[in-house]
């Protein structure tokens, strides 16, 4: 009887020493896994902020302007010169009046560089 | 007798695994009660890694929110010296010259050092880090850190300043406000393997504190406009420096500060200090014609004149105690709305004599000259005024026309806008807001009223002759088209080292708002020796021209966008 006592607490303390063992391998093996995965996450958002840099610098007046400027003059445009997109129902619309809205003294003094196109309604 | 002698056998191998255990025993106390902390420690250093943490930078904004400063991930080579075999670190110094920007003494000398940790290259790119991996070298590895860059170039440079290598602000606002952006670093103990390769698994660790966010009142859009227009006068005129600075006159908030010569932020190792100078706080010059602005104020605040009493302007020469007065060009009797418009010296001179020294005095420091206005940058000066009781018998005639003053470009562009805001005179400021990570305000600067220096009526008023002189005196450079503007020019002669006036190096100025019925912007632009020409309302007036009509014409597109936008939320 007390043989068995003996063994049975033997096999009992072994499974929980196994099972510690496993526990500690398995942490070990989901460390290196995570560690992997956060490897190839970093590296995206190292692409990512060199990407953000790289479109920030493109699209900054200072790349612009110094590629424009060299061959024409670069101003704000005025109220009247600005295309609206006002969101309807049906999305985003275009609204024609604010684009044409040019004031009379414009008009008369304006000088056009450029012919403008119309379209024809058939 | 057999017996005896097995039993004796048996009793030594007894004792000696009695002995061996004992010696064991006392071993192990010995190493658990004396040893204990040595080895503990021994053990700590091969399982645990300590690893400092890096805070990410804090990001500088425009009003805007767009970004003018990114953190980009750099990656750094370390070397492990003592690890390296011989063979392993002549191929280093033989290839790495080739791949980064180093010498092979510089090499040599690193990895000569008997260490464990020595840095070879800091903050390189990813394509040398590609290209020093191929050589699959064993004792060379690399840090990931992170390296400040300014996706605007010379944008604002003087005032958003730079880090350094070890994202420690040097310069402007990464150097001021430092203690806001760097943030606190943390730290960890992580485990290590049995190859002493770091597990993402720790045992303590503290997080870092990143840096807060500044939200600058600097609008890019103006920034841009006014350095591009400062740039052209600038190469223009060959002149050896410019300042500008765009200013809303209400709340004092600079909306653009920018000057020549400058520097691209990402190239900041190779940059001299007149570079890196703020001028428009930093350079104190005489102003000449713009300070009439002061005097004028003071005479019709004072009530000693009206816009229509005339003035003899003794016809271009006018004498005051031992010193000869002169316009640029001969005038008789002007009115002092005139005076004003052709920026007459003597005119002015005999406007001041009206006041006296005292009231010139009051006005010139009711103004905001000869102190500190308390700009939130680093290195603002005071200027420079004496006292009356310190003044010549010629002061008289100098003062009240800019000349035996010392004033900064800020205190210029703040001086004027006293008149564009009704008389009151507003602390200038460029930090907007000090917001942490999460986007909560952590520090937010109100407009503040200094104090008011002249009556609306006074403002007014001055309004009008400012605008005369620029519809018709001196400033006619300065008319913008679409709507009205109000300014002064003035042109300084510089100091030679013998102090005496130079008669070819001066300063071209001008300052004005627009639109003068409802400013906008007040702005200052001032050019430092310029040639061949010379005049305020030739160099600078045009600079003004040019910015306030796409400035304004950009704020108020901004404005009625705004206005749209807010419609638009309602109306949903």
């Amino acid at each position: 009887m007390k043989l068995n006592k003996f063994l049975s607490m033997i096999v009992c303390v072994t499974l929980f020493s196994l099972l510690y063992v496993y526990q500690q391998t398995e942490i070990l093996r989901l460390a290196y896994s995570e560690q992997r995965q956060y490897a190839v996450f970093q590296k995206l958002l190292d692409r990512n902020s060199i990407l953000r840099y790289n479109i920030e610098k493109n699209c900054s007046l200072v790349n612009i302007g110094g590629s424009v400027s060299n061959s024409s003059d670069f101003q704000m445009p005025d109220k009247y010169q600005l295309a609206r997109l006002v969101p309807s129902k049906e999305g985003v619309t275009f609204t024609q009046g604010a684009a044409n809205k040019e004031t009379l003294l414009a008009r008369i003094f304006g000088i056009k560089r450029q012919a403008e196109a119309r379209t024809i309604n058939p | 007798m057999y017996i005896s002698n097995y039993r004796r056998k048996a009793e030594a191998v007894f004792l000696f695994f009695l002995a061996f255990l004992i010696f064991c025993i006392a071993r192990l106390l010995y190493i658990q009660f004396f040893n204990s902390t040595y080895l503990s420690g021994i053990a700590r250093k091969q399982h645990n890694l300590f690893v400092e943490l890096e805070p990410v930078r804090g990001v500088i904004y425009d009003c805007n929110l767009k970004p003018q400063t990114l953190n980009l991930p750099a990656p750094s080579l370390y070397a492990s010296p003592n690890t390296i075999k011989d063979s392993d670190k002549e191929r280093i110094i033989a290839a790495l010259p080739g791949i980064l920007n180093v010498d092979q003494d510089y090499l040599r000398g690193r990895l000569a050092r008997k260490k464990y940790f020595v840095w070879l290259a800091r903050k390189i790119t990813p394509q040398e880090e590609a290209a020093v991996k191929k050589l699959n070298i064993k004792g060379l590895g690399f840090l990931r850190e992170t390296k400040r860059s300014y996706p605007n170039t010379y944008l604002a440079s003087q005032i958003i300043g730079f880090a350094g290598l070890d994202n420690t602000g040097l310069e402007g606002i990464e150097l001021y406000l430092d203690k806001y952006l760097k943030g606190a670093p943390g730290w960890a103990i992580f485990l290590r393997d049995a190859r002493q390769k770091k597990l993402d698994i720790w045992e303590k660790m503290v997080l870092p504190r990143d840096g807060n966010d500044i939200v600058l009142t600097i609008d890019q859009v103006i920034q841009y406009i006014a350095e591009r227009e400062l740039d052209k006068a600038f190469k223009t005129y060959h002149a050896k420096g410019a300042s500008i600075v765009v200013m809303d006159p209400h709340t004092g908030k600079i909306l653009a500060l920018a000057n020549r010569p400058t520097y691209d932020l990402n190239e900041h190792s190779n940059v001299s200090k007149d570079q890196t100078r703020d001028r428009a706080i930093c350079d104190l010059f005489e102003p000449g014609s713009v300070f009439k602005i002061v005097t004028a104020s003071a005479a019709l605040e004072e009530k000693r004149v009206g816009e229509e009493d005339k003035f003899f302007c003794e016809n271009g020469s006018y004498r005051v105690a031992n010193h000869t007065l002169h316009d640029h060009k001969p005038h008789g009797w002007l009115t002092f709305r005139e005076v004003i418009e052709e920026s007459s010296n003597i005119g002015t001179t005999k406007v001041a004599q009206l006041l006296g020294p005292n009231t010139v005095y009051k006005y010139v420091r009711l103004f905001g000259f000869g102190s500190k206005l308390g700009i939130d940058l680093p290195g603002e000066i005071s200027g420079m005024i004496k006292e009356p009781r310190f003044w010549s018998k010629t002061s008289i005639g100098a003062v009240p026309i800019g000349q035996e003053v010392g004033v900064t470009a800020l205190q210029l562009v703040s001086a004027i806008s006293v008149i564009a805001n009704g008389g009151q005179l507003m602390r200038p400021f460029v930090i907007e807001e000090i917001r942490d990570k999460q986007g909560k305000v952590i520090k937010r600067t109100s407009p503040v009223l200094i104090r008011k220096v002249i009556s609306l009526e006074t403002a007014s008023r001055m309004t009008k002759i400012l605008t005369g002189a620029v519809e018709e005196g001196t400033g006619r450079m300065a008319q913008v088209p679409g709507f009205t503007a109000a300014g002064k020019t003035g042109t300084a002669q510089k100091l030679e080292p013998n102090g005496a006036y130079s008669h070819n190096k001066f300063v071209a100025s001008f300052i004005g708002f627009a639109p003068a019925e409802d400013p906008l912007v007040a702005i200052v632009v001032s050019v430092d020796e310029p040639h061949p020409y010379y005049f305020g309302g030739v160099v600078a007036a045009p600079v003004f021209k040019n910015v306030a009509a796409d400035v304004v014409r950009y704020l108020k597109t901004k404005q009625s966008l705004a206005e749209d936008l807010n419609a638009n939320r309602r109306a949903r």
